[in-house]
């Protein structure tokens, strides 16, 4: 279902583009992220494999980018009104084990939901196939976690509601499902608007991942780091019956957010 | 044949099926010595099998000098790495034989950590007739002893030994992918995946490192080492290929860590033929130097390229291995087949090269005619004697007769390491667990 039109010869910039290139696309970005996951089971994966899957993965991501960046340039005048602020509410209680997983899809769901608002007709394929990567995104992500992954939204609205001692508690446990998950994060740079790149945490030998076993002692000294960043994480999703393009912004700069957290964490465990 | 096949039903617990290959028994590297009078397999059991060829001898002609084995020794087993809780394995990566210089033979052999150094010696003469104790080496009762004897060598059985005379460890922290001998005989590098050490054949508790592309940040780590070898004739200097598609020169009279190349060997990207597998494809899998020292071979993926030392713009020639594979490459990424490392050899004289492929196929590439062949090293196609059938994979829709079509290619069947006799047109061709040797047709 390729349709011709002027619209598209106007974003399109390379030829040979169409439902054959997104086909390959989303199943070297499946092969890859199955890949990653192998290697990261494995006690101690090839380093020559894990590079040249890793590269290959970032290939697809900026690709992906690429895409999303074309597609939101034209789409940001022709965007349909009828998007509505969809983001699921907020169940209010205690934080269960998936903190960051959560935050993730939550974005790339309203990623998703402002796609589908954007389709028109003959875009329609396009942006279904980019949907379809982003669920994918979405599915690895969640099935990448640790436990049971129920989509909470909780984690956000519990940091927002707590005050003072509790809200200090709160970050270093964070921190700690933080470092836990943190190649996870880092993994889910395959995620359009993810700036942040695929780490080789996990997958390389010498650098020693007790290193990243939660230590409430050293990272209650990070909370107060966490702690000023929290509060602009609870800046939640919630923004999404603003413009599309804001959403999709807002998403991106939470992103670096956790990035700039996870630079801190870095930082704090020098690596030999 | 009903019978066998009945009393296989019946005794199919005890009976060996003669199909199943031991995953032990998987060679993994093959290597000439530097006269081509033996020839050495490693294995995935860290076992080392070398084969003599045997001296021509004038009463039988049509048999020119055949390979038997010489000796088998287990020169690594497995080890584990108790600070890390890994397992090392045994499989040997590479072996590389060391210029003869007295009776005895000596090689390298290497896995993932630890490099040997072993002394191939044989042993015809045997004292005989000793005074005080008997010949099963019992010690006699000295009561007894009334005269004065002398040993006496003796002649005996050829006994060849296999002894480990060095042990070059603990000085790598990634997977050792190539060792090579300098031409000084004096030194040997050994190469991981970001680092290359030096080492003196002497001394065991010391090693140089002289190359180390490892970033400070290993999450910038997006290139890798994949292959090193000293030049033929100049002591000084090194090639070391990476998972890029690049192959740098290095000088080690320029500075004592060559982290800065003294020559860069890149072929720029061809735009149209860019896809997601690009980069995996473009990765070096063997670099070899020309006998003469004046070239350089490399293996990728798809194709063999020969370089001018002379040239860091382009290769000199370009060989398309198997090219028909280029449009099946996300199914070979699926299955773990684009990792797949082939070798590459030079003929004696730097005129033929050659390099594996799958379902069990080798191809030869003529420099000097252009001229290219598929063979192919089986068991059921070729008879012992028999002259080798050139093979052709057929792309197209119209498959003709003894052509065989991409799709039916077994890709299990792969053939990674071959090895060329220094001198004459012998070739030995490792075929998963099973090792051919070729020769040449003597009219």
């Amino acid at each position: 279902m390729v349709a011709k039109g002027q619209k598209r010869k106007l974003h399109r910039e390379d030829e040979g583009r169409g439902a054959a290139w997104e086909s390959q696309l989303q199943s070297v970005l499946d092969i890859s992220m199955d890949k990653f996951h192998r290697d990261q089971a494995l006690v101690e994966p090839s380093l020559l494999r894990s590079v040249l899957i890793n590269n290959t993965l970032r290939q697809v991501q900026s690709e992906v980018r690429a895409q999303v960046e074309s597609l939101s340039a034209v789409k940001i005048l022709t965007k349909s009104q009828t998007h509505s602020g969809s983001e699921p509410d907020f169940p209010r209680g205690p934080p269960p084990s998936e903190h960051n997983a959560p935050l993730f899809s939550l974005n790339a769901e309203n990623m998703e939901d402002d796609f589908m608002a954007w389709t028109s007709e003959e875009d329609f394929s396009l942006s279904s196939a980019i949907s379809v990567i982003l669920k994918d995104l979405d599915t690895v992500i969640d099935a990448g976690g640790q436990g049971p992954c129920a989509p909470q939204r909780a984690p956000l609205g519990s940091v927002e509601n707590l005050t003072g001692d509790a809200r200090l508690v709160q970050s270093s446990s964070r921190a700690e499902k933080m470092s836990d998950m943190m190649p996870s994060i880092k993994m889910e740079a395959a995620c359009p608007g993810c700036p942040q790149d695929v780490s080789l945490d996990k997958l390389l030998l010498d650098i020693d991942t007790s290193v990243f076993e939660p230590e409430v002692n050293l990272l209650q000294g990070l909370s107060d780091d966490l702690v000023k960043y929290l509060p602009s994480l609870s800046k939640s999703p919630s923004a999404s019956s603003s413009s599309s393009l804001d959403s999709h912004g807002q998403a991106t700069w939470e992103i670096q957010e956790i990035e700039h957290v996870m630079d801190i964490l870095m930082r704090t465990y020098p690596q030999s | 044949m009903e019978e066998e096949s009945d009393s296989r039903k019946i005794n199919n617990s005890f009976l060996r099926d003669h199909n199943y290959a031991t995953e032990a028994d998987i060679i993994s590297t093959v290597e000439f010595n530097s006269t081509g009078e033996l020839l050495a397999t490693g294995d995935k059991g860290g076992r080392v099998v070398v084969f003599q060829r045997e001296q021509e001898s004038k009463n039988q002609p049509h048999r020119r000098g055949e390979y038997n084995v010489y000796s088998t020794f287990q020169s690594h087993e497995p080890e584990f790495d108790y600070l890390k809780s890994l397992e090392i394995e045994e499989k040997i990566n590479k072996i590389r034989w060391l210029p003869q210089q007295n009776a005895a033979y000596f090689l390298l052999s290497t896995n993932d950590k630890t490099v040997k150094l072993w002394k191939i010696s044989e042993r015809d003469k045997r004292p005989e007739g000793y005074n005080l104790k008997d010949e099963d080496g019992r010690i006699r009762d000295p009561a007894t002893i009334t005269t004065l004897r002398v040993p006496v060598l003796r002649p005996m059985d050829l006994m060849v030994e296999a002894a480990p005379r060095r042990v070059f460890s603990n000085a790598h922290t990634y997977h050792i992918n190539s060792i090579s001998v300098n031409s000084d005989y004096e030194t040997f590098m050994s190469t991981d995946d970001l680092r290359i050490n030096l080492w003196n054949l002497e001394i065991t508790n010391r090693s140089f490192n002289i190359v180390d592309i490892k970033p400070t940040n290993m999450e910038e780590l997006t290139e890798v080492i994949t292959a090193a070898e000293f030049h033929p004739h100049h002591c000084n200097t090194f090639v070391y290929s990476s998972s890029k598609g690049s192959i740098r020169l290095c000088d080690m009279r320029a500075a004592a860590l060559c982290d800065n190349h003294s020559k860069f060997f890149e072929e720029p990207e061809d735009p149209s033929n860019r896809s997601f597998f690009s980069e995996i494809i473009s990765s070096i899998s063997d670099v070899k130097f020309s006998h003469s020292g004046r070239y350089l071979m490399t293996r990728d993926y798809l194709t063999v390229k020969v370089w001018d030392l002379n040239m860091e713009s382009k290769p000199l020639e370009t060989y398309q291995v198997h090219d028909y594979l280029r449009s099946k490459l996300c199914s070979l990424y699926e299955n773990d087949c684009i990792f797949d490392k082939f070798e590459c050899v030079w003929n004696g004289s730097d005129s033929v090269i050659m390099t594996g492929s799958y379902n069990n196929f080798f191809r030869m590439f003529d420099r000097n005619t252009k001229r290219d062949v598929t063979l192919e090293a089986s068991r059921e196609n070729s008879k012992p004697r028999a002259i080798l059938k050139p093979r052709k994979v057929c792309v197209g829709g119209k498959r003709r007769k003894d052509e065989i079509s991409v799709d039916s290619l077994d890709f299990s069947k792969k053939i990674l390491h071959t090895a060329w006799h220094p001198s004459e047109n012998i070739i030995a061709v490792a075929a998963t667990n099973n090792l051919y040797i070729f020769q040449d047709k003597v009219n």
